[in-house]
């Protein structure tokens, strides 16, 4: 008993035991817990919010919802650039070999909806460590839709088609340098694309979806979040598409017409807001794809074998098709300029409406060594302001320019705005290069002040020229020259609206009415230079001018000159200028190269086309009437002799032929538009069977002599309202060649023009 | 030794007087003591702990299971078995007497140091590679970790070397030395795996043993002293693990290398909230997360169950721990009393370690969560021990047994005779 107890006691824990088994019961089971709780507190529940956003960063995949770029309107709300839904298609190799997708059936799955080469997919199938390979980009829906059910079809996971969005240009080529485009990541690149990237991007929005680790969605788990996207503003601009496209037209037909061989450019504003209806340059691009360069760029391109001059050549290629030539080139504007310095001489009070100037043909001036000579080395004798004006006289507006005086004339022209750029809301334009003043200002040395009356010896852009000139004759103010009008978000409210009142007063609007006055007879009178921009109906005004490139020349030797003019209309309220600049013309035409002979008739054909385009009334004078096209009325049916009298309301002539009372026939056909005076043969019996006759050559013949020639040959002539009476005018172009063999009574539309020799030192 | 009787000795007789005439009823026909009834608190919470951790197994592990096998209820399936085989393996465990035990101890030992040697050999061991470390023998069905049966055989030895050197334990020789001996052979084996976290528990495991079997403190003070002298000389001036202390300090600074599975835990933890995502809604499991079924399946817990849950399980760990505890402290014998402490300390050990490394509290260091993590040896060991713990609570004495119950409840029990 004895030894069971002590037994039973050895076996019992002693104390030593007991108190620090209880000491490990209170740090093990106690202490140790009340650690961890604490720590878990302190991430659960204090850094929460931390680690929630931080997991939710890598668990969520993100899908964009693109946001379209905002739609540029014209004025009239015609789209010139919009964004519409398109695909791009990437691959992911990882995914290709983790699902164990065949790179065959893929390489031929893309190559048949895509297109794309089998090659470069199976070569990019390679990278197996790569998620993104890019196979295409800006598929449209239907590509897009064929390729999702061939992947359907072939169950595969790793090819993936993205929501994207691509820009149109529905015009094209249109309006290229101020509309400009966006780069393939869509932001704006050129142009107001460019300029107004912020207001025409939107911002995209977003699909959050829960993934797994491996990129796959994730089994469970209903976390999502949708970010809707928002679009970008839309810009409505001051381009009227319909205009852009007429003076486009214009202004290639004449780079083709004077064989021009750097380019052109034409610029058409509202002068009384500033408001550019139209902005033309030379080459030009399809905004549609920017990169390519003309045809006739590209096959000389294709003869380079070499691959670096091959870029070279490119790339010089695109950058002056880029180029706006209208904002980024500066020019000697020449006698343009004479506008200027008329409204400057005659609001500083220099010289008066009823001053007279005397040219002899050269004169001197302090500072210069040489005299300086008058265009026409003869001499214009005595002549009157306007009639200076008329002549383009240089020395009339030296001695202007002289009576100005150098301060005078600088403090006028940083009020033009020709010291600073004008601010138009474009990219590229560049600031103009002038003496400086202590130079300008010599009092022993006049050459530059001479120089500068008649618009040579400083540099400065179209877009200040024709800014200048508007506020020359809108009445005296400045205006900002502008092309977007407003911006509207999305959900159609105003967010900028171009003000476009004027912003200063520069001369006074009686010296404003007197420069409109004899800019009009510029194109008006009989002796004016501009003579080859009227047009019947209108009255227009402008001044021509013809600079020389300094240090340039052909390699014959022959001097290089940027020809350009500037036309106003309508005269009796002066609303739009239309300023058209020709770099360069060849002398292969046969026409005297000058403003007068070239930029003035483009400009003429401008105003033709978008004044009546733009609601101008058309008004003629005596004299226009008896030369414009008349529309043939038609007599069919009627007596013969009330045919005649028809006609003769008309403006044109008859000729019965046949015996019989009534008109069966007419030639030419109602409708059809002639020149007035002309004679319409009226059929009262059969008509005889359809002749044809060979055009004859009209080259060289003035009006009447062409009509007579054409009377002749059975055919009728045209002038587009391009001919408002100028006897000195002959034909430059016709319609149909001579030699051409044409029906009879065929319409042969003939361009007209007086062969002015002006404006050259 | 002149008696010394006072009143506590006197009381103490008394109480003792009755408590040995109380046993006296418990013993059998056959003359030997007849044991209680597993402590029913302790089994209870096991359960409990079993069955969520199994079922925590199935969340946790299923979205990997379903990219990487495309099975996603293989490894649940697989870890319930052993669940249910470890409950068995339990019930037998708490049958076998402790005296049992301690005459295994040392041939458990034995075992453990052949399979630490056998696990070192190339083509026997095998490991994970991205460690480079060789911790497991391939037993064809399934595979086990030797440090596992170590432990066990740590607690079993250090138990019955504290009862054999019972009134020596104060002298160096006797409470330190065999001690250290076998720490020194059992950690150095593991050191040449190498497996740090495993060498860290069991002298955890083998001190606190040594603690409560009567080494005196000063020794230990000493030896921690020592220990702890040498490893801030490792780290801070020989530079050993210094990529795993900086990771520690700052595991943002290598978010994609060897901070990916700390950064991937606080995600998992800091995401899950007060009341987390709710159970199976967890996202960082979705092949974020390495380890998820394993040794970060607490992570998984925490961003599913929240806060709330977090503490709620880690609660039921505590109360374990203490039951464990309060076992050792009533088992009726000094060998149960300490094999209960050491299985005690060795859960509780791994239970701070694993929580401490998923949230980042220690370095990262590869430690399972007992019941939750999956693996099915280290379960079926886990259930063995808490049997051990078990039969360590069958041996205190019955406080009431009505007389006319013994028949019926032996019977019911089965008991072994």
């Amino acid at each position: 008993m004895k030894y069971q107890r002590s037994a039973e006691r050895d076996m019992r824990p002693n104390r030593t035991i007991l108190s620090r088994t209880l000491f490990l019961m209170i740090v093990c089971g106690i202490v140790a817990f009340i650690i961890l709780v604490a720590k878990l507190y302190t991430i659960q529940i204090r850094d929460h919010e931390f680690y929630e956003t931080q997991a939710l960063d890598q668990q969520t995949n993100e899908t964009k919802i693109p946001a379209f770029r905002g739609t540029i309107y014209d004025r009239n709300g015609n789209e010139l650039a919009v964004s519409v839904t398109s695909y791009s298609v990437y691959l992911s190799p990882y995914e290709l070999k983790y699902y164990g997708e065949s790179a065959d059936t893929v390489a031929d799955v893309l190559s048949q909806t895509l297109g794309a080469s089998r090659e470069s997919v199976l070569k990019k199938t390679e990278d197996v460590s790569a998620w993104y390979k890019t196979i295409a980009v800006k598929i449209d829906s239907e590509t897009a839709g064929k390729l999702r059910e061939a992947k359907s079809e072939n169950n595969l996971k790793s090819i993936h088609i993205e929501n994207d969005t691509t820009r149109q240009y529905p015009y094209g080529s249109l309006a290229c340098h101020a509309i400009g485009f966006v780069g393939t990541d869509g932001t704006g690149l050129e142009g107001i694309e460019a300029l107004y990237d912020e207001y025409l991007t939107g911002v995209d929005g977003n699909v959050s979806r829960l993934a797994a680790g491996n990129g796959t969605e994730m089994l469970s788990g209903t976390y999502e979040q949708y970010i809707d996207a928002v679009d970008g503003s839309d810009l409505t601009l001051t381009i009227d598409a319909g205009v852009q496209r007429m003076t486009e037209k214009c202004v290639k037909q004449a780079i083709e017409d004077y064989d021009v061989q750097n380019g052109g450019c034409a610029i058409v504003m509202n002068v009384k807001t500033g408001a550019i209806l139209a902005l033309a340059s030379f080459d030009n691009y399809d905004l549609n794809d920017y990169r390519s360069v003309s045809d006739e760029k590209q096959a000389e391109l294709d003869k380079i074998t070499d691959r670096d001059e091959y870029n070279a050549v490119l790339r010089e290629a695109q950058l002056k098709q880029w180029r706006n030539m209208a904002l980024s080139d500066t020019y000697e504007p020449g006698s343009v300029f004479k506008t200027i310095t008329l409204a400057i001489g005659l609001d500083s009070g220099a010289i008066k409406t009823s001053d007279s100037f005397y040219c002899g043909g050269s004169m001197s001036v302090l500072g210069r060594n040489k005299p300086l000579n008058c265009w026409r080395h003869s001499g214009h004798g005595s002549q009157s302001l306007a009639q200076a004006a008329q002549h383009s006289c240089n020395v009339a507006f030296v001695n202007i320019g002289l009576r100005i005086g150098a301060e005078t004339f600088y403090e006028y022209a940083e009020k033009f705005g020709l010291f600073n750029k004008t601010g138009v809301d474009l990219i590229g334009e560049a600031g103009s290069q002038w003496w400086s003043e202590d130079v300008f200002f010599n009092p022993e040395n006049l050459s530059q002040l001479a120089a500068a009356s008649f618009g040579q010896t400083f540099n400065i852009t179209p877009i200040q020229l024709i800014t200048a000139v508007s506020a020359a004759v809108n009445g005296g103010e400045m205006v900002k020259p502008y092309v977007v009008d407003t911006v509207t978000s999305p959900d159609g409210v105003v967010e900028y609206k171009k003000d476009s009142a004027p912003e200063y007063r520069v001369i006074s609007e009686e010296t404003s009415q007197a420069v409109c006055d004899i800019l009009e007879s510029v194109v008006a009178d009989k002796e004016g230079t501009g003579k080859n921009a009227a047009v019947a109906g209108y009255r227009i005004g402008g001044k021509t001018g013809t600079s020389e490139k300094t240090g340039k020349s052909f390699e014959n030797g022959e001097k290089e000159y940027i020809v350009s003019f500037c036309g106003i209309a309508p005269m009796d309220d002066p609303e739009i200028a239309v300023l058209v600049l020709l770099d360069t013309p060849s002398y292969s035409t046969g026409l005297y190269i000058s403003g007068g002979n070239m930029a003035a008739p483009t400009v003429g054909n401008i105003f033709a086309d978008i004044l009546p385009y733009l609601g101008y009334e058309k008004t003629y004078t005596e004299e226009e009437l008896a030369v414009i096209d008349v529309a043939v009325p038609d007599v069919t049916g009627m007596a013969a002799s009330d045919a005649a009298a028809e006609l003769k309301k008309a403006g044109l002539n008859a000729q019965i032929v046949g015996d019989g009372d009534t008109v069966a026939d007419q030639l030419p056909p109602a409708g059809a538009e002639i020149s007035a005076g002309q004679t319409v043969v009226l059929y009262t019996g059969a008509r005889p069977d359809e002749t044809q006759t060979v055009v004859p050559d009209l080259i060289g013949l003035t009006f009447e002599e062409a009509i007579n020639t054409l009377e002749r040959a059975g055919l009728y002539m045209m002038t587009a309202d391009l001919y408002t009476g100028n006897e000195e005018a002959i034909i430059w172009k016709q319609s149909a060649q001579s030699g051409v063999t044409v029906d009879s009574g065929s319409v042969i539309e003939v361009a007209l023009a007086e062969n002015v020799d002006e404006g050259i030192e | 030794m002149p008696e010394k009787i006072d009143y506590f000795d006197r009381v103490s007789e008394n109480r003792e007087q009755k408590y040995h005439e109380r046993s006296l009823r418990n013993y059998n026909s056959a003359g030997r003591q007849k044991r209680s009834a597993v402590d029913l608190p302790l089994v209870v919470l096991t359960l409990v702990i079993l069955t969520i951790g199994v079922v925590m197994v199935l969340s946790a592990s299923y979205a990997r299971a379903y990219y990487t096998i495309g099975n996603p209820t293989n490894y649940f399936v697989r870890q319930a078995g052993f669940a249910v085989a470890g409950v068995a393996v339990m019930f037998l465990a708490s049958r076998f007497r402790t005296g049992m035990y301690r005459r295994f101890a040392f041939i458990v030992l034995g075992i453990s140091i052949v399979a630490l040697i056998l696990v070192l050999i190339p083509g026997i061991g095998t490991g994970k590679e991205e460690t480079g470390a060789q911790r497991w023998i391939d037993l064809g069905f399934t595979t086990f970790q030797p440090s596992e049966i170590a432990k066990v055989g740590v607690i079993l030895s250090f138990s019955a070397l504290a009862c054999i050197y019972k009134e020596k334990m104060k002298t160096f020789k006797y409470g330190v030395v065999p001690f250290g001996a076998i720490l020194a052979v059992i950690v150095g084996l593991l050191v040449l795996e190498p497996h740090l976290s495993g060498s860290i528990i069991i002298i955890g495991v083998g001190g606190v043993l040594m603690f409560v079997g009567g080494t005196k403190t000063k020794w230990l003070a000493a030896i921690g002293g020592i220990a702890l002298v040498a490893g801030i000389i490792l780290i801070r001036f020989l530079g050993y693990a210094e990529d795993r202390i900086e990771i520690w300090r700052n595991p943002f600074s290598d978010p994609t290398g060897d901070g990916y599975q700390t950064i991937q835990s606080l995600y998992a933890i800091g995401s899950g909230g007060l009341l987390g995502l709710g159970f199976g809604q967890g996202r960082q499991k979705f092949l974020y997360l390495p380890e998820e079924h394993n040794d970060f399946i607490f992570s998984i817990v925490c961003e599913e169950l929240g806060f709330v849950g977090a503490v709620f399980i880690l609660f039921l760990f505590a109360l374990l721990i203490i039951r464990g505890y309060w076992i050792a402290l009533h088992a009726r014998d000094r060998f149960g009393s300490l094999i209960a402490t050491g299985i005690t300390t060795l859960f509780a050990i791994q239970v701070f370690l694993n929580v401490a490394v998923v949230t980042n509290l220690f370095p990262c260091t590869g430690v399972s969560l007992p019941f939750f993590s999956y693996g099915g040896t280290a379960l079926l060991i886990q259930m063995f021990e808490i049997g051990i713990i078990l039969s360590v609570s069958r041996e205190i004495p019955m406080k009431k047994i009505k007389e006319n119950s013994i028949e019926t409840e032996r019977l019911s029990r089965g008991d072994v005779e």
